[in-house]
């Protein structure tokens, strides 16, 4: 809160750049159309089955731009299951779970994930694979009249996830 | 026969062989022609790398997309996580910014989307390409008298204006791919549920897993059949902790649906890898002795 809010602690005060942050996400900015209805959470198996997480109240947050009080280690982003129901019964199609998720993008820019979460991205930039290979899956495959897995072209992924134009720079070489 | 370019992504190829080995021999029987794509990567996964960046998640899927645009054809994927990936893809790229920022990142490695192949889960295609009767008809021992408890899972249905799969409020996919084995689908009380795999705590996904086993456990089902193979983990490994946590052993073998169509179209049991789940599906052995006992030689001619 600002000195401006003063004695009234009440008072909510829009944080617009961390709703501009949102919005350059893709699908950010759809928290926007949110009258706060609630049919997300009716079928959400996250707020059924959890006290604290309530994608209604997420998207309120985000409205209001309290976003530091979801950009947090834990955060309670991470209790979404993804099921997409929210996005199915959305009737101003917001799509919760996608404003989540580019909220989850605000949190990888600051370097903040769970460490399961770190380890699999980590494993996909290395490998181009979520599921690492080794010679034991290759032994497998056999068994069952399978080929190897063919290594992924590495080169070219990760020419794809640089975030800046980098590899624009190095192809006018 | 009718091709299509597979998508086998990292799960099945990696973790669950038996599974891909089902489908490379199951989907030829109903007339559909699997073709390799040479150079595919993850989709990438519609959970971890999504919510790092997504516009190097969209890039990378339509990457993958591009291979099969290569070749001409659909592309199928025997994952729900895939489907979930490749399809919305497909569906913002039809955003012609979006595409050209992604065009944009493409021009790196020298390709361009253009959004000419269309994305199928391996249950709409069967269902779509070959129909539920030439399904029954590759049928060598139906499996009569197996009460199969389904589980959709979340990504083959939703959300249904991008996946465009099935009513997600009453689909039948699954009933009637499993009907056409000769077996009994059972619906759930808790059908609905997620597997809860991408939720990063423990209590919500146990305490779900829970009360989706219990159900099953209640309409006295067999085997619980589903066609994603993250949901398939969430069952196995996943519900020896639920056992532990609450003292409960279901004991709820599951089971993925293309394994199940290979046995009902003859494949031995101990082909298909279950001794490698730690809940087998041993109800399935019955029909082993069964069809032995009656016609051994029968096969079906190509």
């Amino acid at each position: 809160m600002t000195e401006a809010a003063g004695d009234r602690g009440d008072l909510v005060r829009v944080n617009f750049d961390f709703r501009r942050e949102l919005a350059e996400k893709i699908e950010g900015d759809l928290a926007s159309f949110c009258y706060q209805c609630g049919a997300c959470v009716g079928d959400c198996p996250a707020a059924t089955y959890s006290d604290e997480f309530n994608p209604r109240e997420i998207m309120l947050k985000v409205l209001y731009g309290l976003g530091e009080e979801l950009l947090v280690k834990d955060s309670i982003l991470w209790q979404c299951t993804n099921c997409y129901n929210c996005h199915e019964r959305c009737p101003q199609e917001v799509k919760p779970v996608e404003v989540i998720i580019s909220l989850k993008n605000m949190l990888a820019d600051r370097g903040i994930y769970p460490d399961p979460v770190a380890k699999i991205i980590k494993t996909f930039e290395e490998t181009g694979r979520t599921t690492p290979l080794n010679a034991a899956v290759d032994r497998q495959r056999k068994r069952f009249g399978l080929p190897p897995m063919s290594p992924v072209p590495m080169d070219e992924i990760r020419k794809l996830i640089e975030p800046q134009d980098s590899a624009r720079e190095a192809a006018k070489e | 026969m009718k091709r299509f370019a597979f998508f086998p992504g990292c799960l099945i190829p990696a973790r669950h062989p038996a599974m891909e080995f089902a489908i490379r021999h199951t989907l030829p029987r109903l007339g559909i022609e699997i073709v390799d794509l040479e150079g595919a990567s993850c989709c990438p996964d519609p959970i971890y790398f999504k919510s790092k960046d997504k516009l190097s998640w969209l890039s990378v899927a339509a990457r993958n997309l591009t291979l099969a645009e290569d070749l001409g054809l659909d592309i199928f994927t025997n994952c729900s996580g895939c489907t979930a990936t490749l399809s919305e893809t497909y569906h913002l790229l039809q955003d012609e910014a979006l595409r050209a920022r992604v065009n944009e990142r493409l021009k790196r490695i020298g390709r361009q989307y253009r959004g000419t192949s269309r994305i199928r889960h391996i249950a709409t295609l069967v269902r779509n390409e070959a129909g539920y009767d030439a399904v029954r008809e590759s049928v060598t021992r139906p499996l009569e008298g197996l009460r199969v408890a389904i589980h959709y899972g979340c990504h083959l249905l939703k959300p249904s204006r991008i996946m465009q799969v099935d009513d997600p409020n009453n689909p039948s996919v699954l009933e009637n791919l499993v009907t056409a084995l000769g077996a009994t689908p059972v619906r759930h009380r808790n059908w609905y549920l997620c597997c809860g795999k991408a939720c990063q705590t423990d209590d919500i996904p146990a305490n779900m897993m829970h009360d989706l086993l219990s159900t099953v456990n209640d309409e006295r089902a067999d085997i619980l059949c589903m066609i994603c193979p993250t949901c398939f983990g969430q069952f196995d490994h996943g519900q020896m902790k639920v056992a532990k946590r609450f003292g409960e052993d279901f004991h709820t073998a599951p089971i993925y649906y293309f394994q199940l169509l290979a046995f009902a179209q003859g494949v031995p049991y101990d082909k298909l890898g279950f001794e490698r789940q730690r809940f087998k599906p041993e109800c399935l052995l019955r029909f082993e002795t069964a069809a032995a006992g009656s016609s051994p030689s029968e096969s079906r001619t190509e």
